[in-house]
């Protein structure tokens, strides 16, 4: 009976955990793995994998083909464009430490969109097939152009079936007029809230008056609009970061359930100025207190939260075909489903893309709204953001629930051949993935219940934690 | 009790005849299209193609839109398509090559063949209009049934086919031309009672049969077909809920939706109803696991046919309204919940002295 490529890790009991190329796992031991490698499989070893969708009698038959199916299903395949990302400004009201780049003062002219800007980027929404749109305005701080918002929602709303309006706001400064742009139908807020109060002092409005002010609209905006309208991202720094359990009381606060916990990303300027190399180590261990800490809440608390990306992860390596989030994907093709169009009209596959060009280190961009998309460049990078054949991915056992970042490495390393675990992104996500395994197949109680939680189900079941032997 | 029969005065034909009763004022669209001529209070005259004819349905009855099957000398009428409803089903003949434990509506020998009145009484239906094909086993008439889904399709692409087979009989012949059906309006319904296969092919009565299921899902897998997995839950399955929901996430995550579903008492299940119906009222672990499990997953599970008090709180959500309206009824204990309107109820023919011991309004 042919079994497929397993591959595996020690799992911190010193047993292994075992993978497959379509995210089948299971947890065995010493003596498996040595039956495996050997190929003394029993009989008993070949029912089990064969059970778990490891093996299969023909190629063909039912067990090959689910095993195809859920392989295939883990490849993300772009789809048509239907979200554009929009910096109309990249002049900002704040000074915040980490985001040098991709800012100016309020006063500063020649960042903004001036009107044949606006109109060629009407013209490129225009050109897209897509009946449903989503539009994020990110900046600098878009609400110093509502102008420029009302005229994109407006123009969206009669071109398309559907749209979804996300104002990426420091929340700093809300006129009336911009209350009611937010307050509209099928528009959302996204913004910043470091943890707790004295981090977002710090980090974003350094005097008590300003950050009062962020305060109070961010009251404001809960309650005019309503807590499912809001999304809020806390940007941690690890070297000075507020207590899990503080983060998870603010958030509370204003109702939100869902944490999406952000390390803090220094780039170009900044990264010269803090060290970047080596975060990674002191984030996991931050990260993981957090999960330790939403776990203890979760226990006592009638209402749940969860981390958003931890939960992601967990999804992706319970299911096939959760591709949903741009952050994690494999292959992780860019430019197609969405692009980012920046101030001056250039049109970039991804934020950190654009950074990356600002800050010249490599040129990510892929044509500009005037002349429209070139991809040749991107498409070259495509090619290789494939986790399935790299030589170190191919022996990880987290290599199909995991993604590749190729930008990132670019940003980071000026190169995209480094030795997988030395990047930051393999050092996080093995991290994330070891955790996850560890509380799949953890005992405790209260590790259960958020699991369950946070995997949608009733309850977690132990058929989702085989052990063989 | 809605009526799937009309009284009418018959048409001297002398082959079937299929007529689409059209309402007050409007035209024939086709030659199928009877207009109505007459309403009395309870009888109301139609003229078809200059003959007219009489059918009988109180002054409150809307039938206006639907699809009728007049047999030659017969005074009944079947209502093979009732406009207002979501529950048409073609039963497209009466043959089988199982004999499941709880089959409702066991099989019989001969085959009276009526695809061609049934190609047209669905080109006749509403727009949009989602229609059951039953059996027996309809894949006994393989080549019938894709000529009448593909003539359809080719009329009316707007309307859809839910189709109840034991997928015994795909082929890989048939790939190309399972292909070419709209997947989105052609969901297919296979039974599946265990991952073992002895105990599959008991609970069906046909050896070989799992065997044979496994190479028609991944046929239908192939042909990127919609599939509804279909389980009712009896006493001879109950312990295999698990791994079978551990053999569905493995070898079945095409499926659109897991059916997990309870017994209807017609039929054998009626005969067999000791022996087989399992009362879930009472204990609900092991749905409870297996819902679990294929929800971790990524993949939907609901539950069919359950009342929704039998269902604990946790998996309620689990528990749509699928009881057919022409075949669904209410208790007594009924009258005082609030949750009458989102729960299906029990087959007009459930027995409650033999039925769910543990049940109340919510
Ligand atoms: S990046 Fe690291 S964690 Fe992800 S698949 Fe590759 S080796 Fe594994
Ligand atoms: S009391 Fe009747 S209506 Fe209410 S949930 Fe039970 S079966 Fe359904």
């Amino acid at each position: 009976m042919p079994v497929v490529p397993l591959k595996f890790r020690p799992h911190q009991d010193g047993h292994f955990l075992f993978a497959d190329d379509a995210g089948g796992y299971f947890k065995s031991d010493q003596a498996f793995l040595r039956r495996y490698a050997h190929d003394r499989l029993t009989s008993g070893d070949l029912e089990f994998l064969k059970g778990n969708g490891h093996a299969y009698d023909a190629v063909g038959d039912l067990a090959y083909s689910g095993f195809e199916h859920r392989f295939a299903e883990r490849l993300y395949l772009p789809r048509e464009m239907d979200y554009v990302i929009l910096v109309p400004t990249l002049r900002c009201n704040l000074a915040c430490g980490y985001c040098q780049v991709s800012r100016v003062n309020e006063a500063t002219r020649g960042f903004d969109w001036d009107d044949t800007t606006v109109e060629a980027v009407i013209g490129f929404l225009d050109s897209l097939s897509a009946r449903k749109i989503k539009v994020e305005f990110q900046g600098g701080e878009p609400l110093l152009r509502l102008d420029v918002i009302t005229r994109i929602r407006d123009f969206c709303r009669q071109r398309f079936d559907a749209c979804e309006i996300v104002v990426c706001t420091n929340l700093q400064e809300v006129s009336d007029a911009a209350w009611h742009v937010l307050g509209g139908d099928g528009i959302f807020v996204s913004t910043s809230l470091d943890g707790n109060r004295i981090t977002h002092e710090k980090q974003r409005t350094i005097t008590p008056g300003k950050t009062d002010q962020f305060f109070s609209n961010l009251d404001l905006a809960v309650s005019r609009l309503g807590s499912e309208k809001v999304s809020a991202l806390p940007t941690i720094d690890p070297h000075n970061a507020p207590s899990p359990q503080e983060v998870i009381e603010t958030f509370l606060n204003y109702d939100i359930r869902s944490i999406y916990l952000r390390p803090i990303n220094y780039q170009g300027f900044a990264r010269k100025k803090f060290d970047a190399r080596g975060s990674a180590e002191l984030w996991n261990k931050y990260h993981a207190s957090f999960i330790d800490a939403l776990v203890e809440h979760n226990w006592s608390s009638e209402i749940p939260v969860e981390e958003y990306y931890f939960v992601h992860c967990l999804r992706r390596v319970l299911r096939s075909g959760h591709n949903g989030h741009v952050d994690l994907r494999n292959p992780n093709i860019v430019g197609h489903s969405y692009v980012v169009i920046d101030y001056d009209g250039k049109i970039y596959p991804t934020d950190e893309a654009r950074m990356v060009t600002r800050v010249g280190q490599f040129d990510l961009s892929m044509g500009d709204v005037f002349s429209g998309i070139s991809a040749e460049t991107i498409n070259r990078l495509n090619a290789e953001a494939l986790n399935n054949f790299h030589p170190d991915c191919v022996h990880c056992p987290y290599q199909a629930f995991c993604g590749v970042d190729l930008v990132d490495d670019i940003s980071r390393y000026g190169r995209i051949d480094m030795p997988k675990h030395m990047t930051d992104f393999c050092q996080r996500h093995t991290s994330i993935f070891d955790r996850i395994f560890a509380m799949i197949y953890s005992d405790d109680p209260k590790i259960k219940k958020t699991l369950a939680l946070w995997a949608g189900t009733p309850h977690f079941d132990p058929l989702l934690a085989k052990v063989h032997r | 009790m809605i009526n799937l029969r009309l009284k009418i005065d018959p048409l001297p034909i002398d082959e079937p005849l299929i007529v689409r009763l059209q309402g007050p004022g409007l035209p024939a669209r086709s030659h199928h299209d009877a207009v109505l001529a007459e309403v009395g209070p309870d009888r109301r005259e139609y003229d078809l193609n200059g003959f007219s004819f009489g059918v009988y349905a109180g002054s409150d009855e809307v039938i206006d839109g639907d699809v009728l099957m007049m047999m030659p000398g017969e005074t009944t009428a079947h209502r093979l398509i009732r406009a207002g409803s979501a529950h048409n089903t073609l039963l497209v003949t009466e043959q089988c090559d199982q004999l499941c434990v709880m089959c409702s509506q066991p099989p019989k020998k001969y085959h009276a063949d009526l695809f061609e009145q049934f190609t047209v009484a669905a080109s006749l239906a509403p727009h949009g209009a989602m229609i059951g094909v039953s059996g027996g086993e309809p894949l006994l008439h393989k080549e019938r049934l894709f000529c009448m889904l593909e003539e359809v399709k080719a009329r009316r692409p707007d309307v859809g086919f839910h189709i109840l087979t034991n997928a015994q009989h795909f082929s890989r012949a048939d790939l190309t031309r399972l292909q070419q059906l709209d997947h989105a309006r052609v969901l297919w319904g296979v039974p599946l009672y265990s991952a073992t296969p002895e105990n599959h092919d008991r609970i069906v009565g046909k050896p070989g049969a799992f065997a044979k299921l496994e190479h028609g899902l991944s046929i239908l897998m192939r042909a990127g077909a919609s599939l509804e997995l279909r389980t009712v839950v009896m006493q001879q399955n109950w312990q295999d809920l698990p791994a079978l929901a551990d053999y569905v996430s493995t070898r079945l995550s095409f499926l659109t939706v897991w059916a997990i579903m309870q017994l209807e008492r017609i039929g054998y299940a009626r005969m067999n109803w000791k022996e087989t119906f399992r009362d879930t009222s009472r204990n609900f672990d092991q749905i409870a696991r297996a819902v679990d499990i294929v929800t971790a997953r990524g993949l939907k599970a609901l539950l069919y046919n359950f009342p929704l008090c039998s269902v604990p709180p946790a998996y309620q959500d689990y528990a749509p309204s699928t009881i057919s309206d022409w075949k669904r009824k209410y208790l007594d204990f009924c009258l005082n919940c609030r949750a009458k309107k989102t729960c299906g109820g029990f087959f007009q023919w459930y027995s409650h002295p033999e039925g769910f011991a543990s049940l109340g309004p919510l």
